[in-house]
């Protein structure tokens, strides 16, 4: 097959582009480095499909997101991706989580978001398995949450049935140009040639888009999450806290599925092996029983970590890269792309076609990085 | 350990099999039929399978069905069982109640 | 936190073996077992284990587990019970979790003998109450007092498959059929002829169709499989049973090495000669790299026990050398004959004497009275005589010391089939029937006068039969040939539990009836 596109990367970004430009009838080859479909943050992660707690530069792409494409979702991939709409609490315990959670608030109203603060009687009313030391939070009634392994797979189940090419366990090792052009994908199985190529390849992104001579500024930090076994069912809020000490949902299955964090994320230890730190899991474990009291018996079945791509500036890079004609880049998002994956698959096939985008991506430019002074 | 593998290879269609109703997984109840659908599905490893399916995820983390998935996938793929890596493992190697996991001790142990 | 020079995970024959070796050399070692009680699987054994002094041979499986923890207890090995290792993680961290918390440790070398667990086969039915694991069974059985079911179906005939089906019978159990899929028996032959020889038949190529009941087991259909593995329409057996039990092999319980991120192959660690994975400092040792006997799992231990004690720079470049030939010695003396490793699924038409092997051995589980006679330690002579038949080269030997009159010939070569000397005189000690682990030798006076001959059994059932019990004698296949009557009843503690039963059949039966079943007043 003769690619018109070849994506680098088959995570949930790469899955949703591959299907987006499968459905515009573009000729699609997706080279994934790993063995599997998925295998970076799209199936580490909490689930949330949020737009409160967003950089106003990318919440354009969250909002249209929620508005247009997940919930259709399902349908339009004919498979289950466990989309509920019931909104996001943002669960604050002392003075100074409340005034986080305003100012987060008051600056997603500001944007047309209907995000506002809740007392802790109200919080309990929408959870009422919430401890009483919540005393407040900040609630977006449009925010939810989806499966992200089954999202991930039925875009890559629905790009393949319309005819999306993958070839996984190949390592991509650079980009070159030709005629003025990028044009060939460089890899350690030979090289593949397409008129247009997108990058959505994460931490991989650096080094490839290096190649072409263009620097995206990101670093690597690790993120945790851990699952629970099947409990019985108890709500369908996506949760998140002021401190970031923890968030999550209760999955469709039952489990409860959490991400959290340690202070240790930027410094974490990279050994190649995707080893958890020991601290972690307590740590985590710790941040969600003093929310939820009574998830104390519930058993954690499995607890994993993986490398997130953080920008410097803490939103991804959306952009066609001008510089390098042909080349496209979705990458850097910062431990947040899955809930605006569906918009990103979206854009990203708008921009290879040409077409203005349905959401304004203009904050996410690939040369807007500037030094502070 | 990457193998360059074309998922776009023909392993023909779906064929219903008489006994795709017998339960593999018993942790998540999944039957052999959806294990072998998932394989034409597109999930052509035990990771892909685990986390379309759930199988190997219960509490048993797949030491019972774990090698029964992987046979059926790989007969499914017409490829050896051994050529599929086993599904990954992760901490904690038992359910860990919770406020368990959050208690940690001084080392009893002098 | 807390550093610990040497962290065993496991408490089985692998990881006490390897603790005390440890710590033998001065290494401060912890194993931790996430059970409450040490010794793995080994208190589950109740048969004589196979090899030589140095494996502890003869000795029951688990008379074996409390040496270990003597041993352990003296080189000052601290065993921790109820302490799950939930996880292996960066540094050798080592996350235990005891009682209503987790605890850290740090250890400078780990070793992981976590062992194995049971594979399941799936057939229609095999989630129902009834279908249960070899190892469960044994575990009912021998550690709970709890007899599984009265009917029982055994699909394996692995050592484990035979083994316990074995003690099923001990326990009271109607052990109705062994089926395997494969065309060959797996198990030791001489297993399978204890089976045998009490009237349990053989199934092979056969396996389950289909485990029959509503909330319960009541029966089970088996058929025979083609080249194929397909079932052979019309090939059905039924059986009333309400336990089916399913030994078809084990898997390595390598959860901890994965996570920590050791190179595996097919879910076993990629070890280099030392026994150390692809991470520096952390080995594997017994089942969990890579499925035999406990035998070989307690000189496995052993090994890692030694190597991690000189990565620690507990032992000197002469004491290792020496210890390293003589361990490697010990564990290949186990890893020869038939069964070896290497010989996995391998069909073998020949002993290492030259000699045919049986064909009826390896698909019903009893040597045919027109082969019996080609085997070395089948011999006819004068007065009383030891018959052995023992006709695979197994790694074994304890009839040779048995006998300290030298009528038992193994040699040198652990393998080798053993032999009856002829120039010896038996003196009916009973030494060699009682130790043979594979309950394989008779002694036999084929002239006792009156036209009778006696022939002297290893009998492990209960209620033992008292002299003068009148009864059927029964073929190596189980089936009752002649009238036999109890002459004289053996027990003594160096037969170890073992009972020696002296049966009177005619003469023409001397070489031929193999067990007695008393018939009820």
């Amino acid at each position: 097959m003769n690619p018109d596109v070849i994506i680098v990367g088959a995570g949930i970004i790469g899955n949703s582009c591959a299907y987006y430009l499968t459905k515009k009838g573009y000729k699609v080859l997706v080279l994934e480095k790993s063995d599997i479909i998925g295998d970076g943050g799209s199936s580490r992660n909490g689930g949330g499909v949020r737009q409160s707690g967003r950089d106003p530069r990318e919440l354009p792409l969250a909002m249209y997101g929620i508005e247009n494409l997940w919930p259709t979702l399902s349908e339009e991939l004919d498979s289950d991706v466990e989309y509920h709409k019931e909104g996001n609490l943002r669960l604050g315990k002392t003075e100074e989580h409340l005034k986080i959670l305003e100012g987060l608030a008051n600056r997603a109203q500001a944007c047309g978001l209907d995000v506002h603060m809740i007392d802790g009687d109200e919080v309990r009313q929408i959870n009422p398995y919430l401890s009483d030391e919540v005393i407040g939070a900040s609630w977006c009634p449009t925010d939810g949450h989806a499966n992200p392994l089954r999202a991930t797979l039925a875009y890559y189940r629905a790009a393949r049935r319309l005819g999306a090419q993958y070839i996984t366990g190949v390592s991509v090792l650079g980009l070159k140009k030709v005629k003025g052009k990028v044009r060939q994908v460089i890899t350690d199985n030979g090289i593949y040639e397409a008129d247009h190529i997108v990058l959505c390849n994460g931490l991989g992104a650096r080094p490839v888009a290096g190649t072409v001579g263009i620097d995206l500024p990101m670093m690597s930090v690790m993120l945790y999450a851990l699952v629970t076994e099947a409990e019985p069912p108890m709500f369908n809020q996506m949760l998140g806290t002021a401190e970031a000490d923890f968030y999550g949902h209760q999955t469709n299955h039952g489990s409860f599925v959490f991400g959290g964090s340690t202070n240790f994320e930027p410094v974490a230890k990279d050994n190649g092996t995707p080893v958890i730190m020991a601290n972690a899991a307590p740590c985590i474990c710790r941040g969600i029983l003093k929310y939820f009291p009574m998830l104390a018996d519930a058993k954690i079945v499995r607890t994993w970590a993986g490398w997130m791509d953080q920008m410097m500036d803490g939103v991804p890079v959306i952009d066609n890269i001008s510089e390098v004609p042909g080349l496209t880049i979705a990458a850097g998002f910062t431990g947040h792309g899955f809930g605006i994956a569906p918009a990103v698959g979206t854009v990203v096939s708008e921009l290879v076609n040409g077409d203005p985008t349905s959401a304004d991506i203009s904050g996410l430019k690939y040369d807007r990085f500037k030094t502070k002074i | 350990m990457s193998k360059v593998t074309d998922r776009s290879r023909d392993i023909g269609p779906f064929v219903p099999g008489p006994d795709d109703d017998m339960i593999i997984c018993r942790c998540e109840e999944i039957t052999k039929g959806e294990i072998r659908q998932a394989v034409h599905d597109g999930m052509w490893n035990m990771a892909e399978i685990r986390r379309y399916l759930r199988c190997t995820m219960g509490l048993c983390q797949g030491q019972t069905c774990g090698k029964l998935v992987k046979g059926i996938v790989a007969s499914e793929l017409g490829i050896r069982p051994n050529e599929l890596e086993f599904q990954t493992s992760r901490a904690p190697m038992r359910p860990t109640e919770m406020h368990v996991f959050a208690n940690e001790e001084e080392a009893k142990i002098k | 936190m807390k550093r610990i020079g040497l962290i065993v995970v496991g408490a089985g024959p692998a990881g006490l073996s390897a603790a005390i070796e440890a710590a033998k050399r001065g290494v401060d070692v912890v194993v931790f077992d996430e059970n409450a009680r040490p010794g793995g699987q080994l208190f589950k054994q109740i048969h004589k284990f196979f090899g030589s002094k140095e494996h502890r041979a003869k000795v029951r499986g688990f008379r074996i587990g409390k040496q270990l923890l003597e041993e352990a207890d003296a080189a000052g090995v601290q065993v921790v019970l109820d302490a799950t290792v939930i996880g292996v993680y960066l540094d050798k961290e080592v996350v235990v979790r005891i009682g209503d918390g987790i605890e850290h440790y740090k250890a400078d070398a780990i070793i992981i003998a976590t062992g194995a667990a049971e594979n399941m086969v799936p057939f229609p039915g095999w989630t129902l109450p009834g279908v249960i694991g070899a190892g469960a069974a044994q575990t009912m059985m021998n550690l709970h007092g709890v007899r599984p079911g009265q009917k029982v179906l055994m699909l394996g005939s692995g050592n484990v498959g035979l083994v316990v089906s074995f003690q099923l019978k001990q326990a009271g159990c109607d052990v109705v059929a062994l089926a395997d899929a494969a065309p060959r028996i797996g198990g030791y032959g001489v297993h399978a002829s204890k089976l045998a020889r009490t009237g349990i038949p053989f199934y092979l190529p056969y396996t389950i169709k289909e485990a029959e009941g509503t909330d319960h087991v009541t029966g089970v259909t088996i058929a025979k499989l083609d080249e194929r593995f397909q079932f052979i329409p019309g090939t059905e057996i039924h059986f009333d049973v309400d336990t089916i039990c399913i030994a078809v092999g084990l898997s390595p319980m390598s959860q901890l090495l994965k996570m920590v991120g050791c190179e595996m192959k097919d879910n076993v660690p990629v070890c280099d000669a030392h026994g150390q994975t692809s991470i520096p400092g952390i080995y594997a040792a017994g089942d969990v790299s890579g499925i035999e006997e406990a035998s070989s799992a307690m000189i496995e231990g052993r090994q890692a026990g030694v190597y991690a004690a000189e990565y620690l720079g507990y032992i000197e470049k002469d004491e290792m050398d020496t210890e390293e030939a003589s361990l490697d010695t010990a564990l290949d003396g186990l890893r020869q004959g038939m069964f070896a490793p290497g010989n996995k699924g391998k069909k073998i038409d020949l002993t290492e004497e030259g000699i045919p092997v049986s064909e009826n051995l390896l698909s019903r589980g009893f040597v045919a009275e027109d082969e019996i006679e080609r085997f070395p330690g089948v011999v006819h002579k004068a007065g009383i005589h030891p018959v052995i038949e023992c006709t695979q080269n197994i790694p074994c030997n304890p009839c040779q010391d048995a006998c300290n009159k030298g009528c038992i010939k193994v040699g040198d070569h652990i393998t080798t089939l053993p032999a009856v000397e002829d120039d010896s005189t038996c003196i009916n000690c009973g030494m060699c029937v009682a130790n043979c682990p594979g309950q394989a030798i008779f002694l036999v006076d084929e002239d006792a006068g009156d036209g009778m001959a006696e022939i002297t059994m290893p009998y492990e059932f209960l209620p033992v039969p008292e002299v003068g019990a009148k009864g059927v004698g029964l073929s190596r296949s189980g089936e009752p040939i002649c009238d036999a009557e109890v002459t004289r009843v053996r027990s003594s503690k160096a037969f170890d539990k073992t009972n020696l039963l002296t049966v009177k059949v005619p003469k023409e039966y001397a070489m031929k009836a193999r067990f007695f079943e008393e018939v009820s007043k």
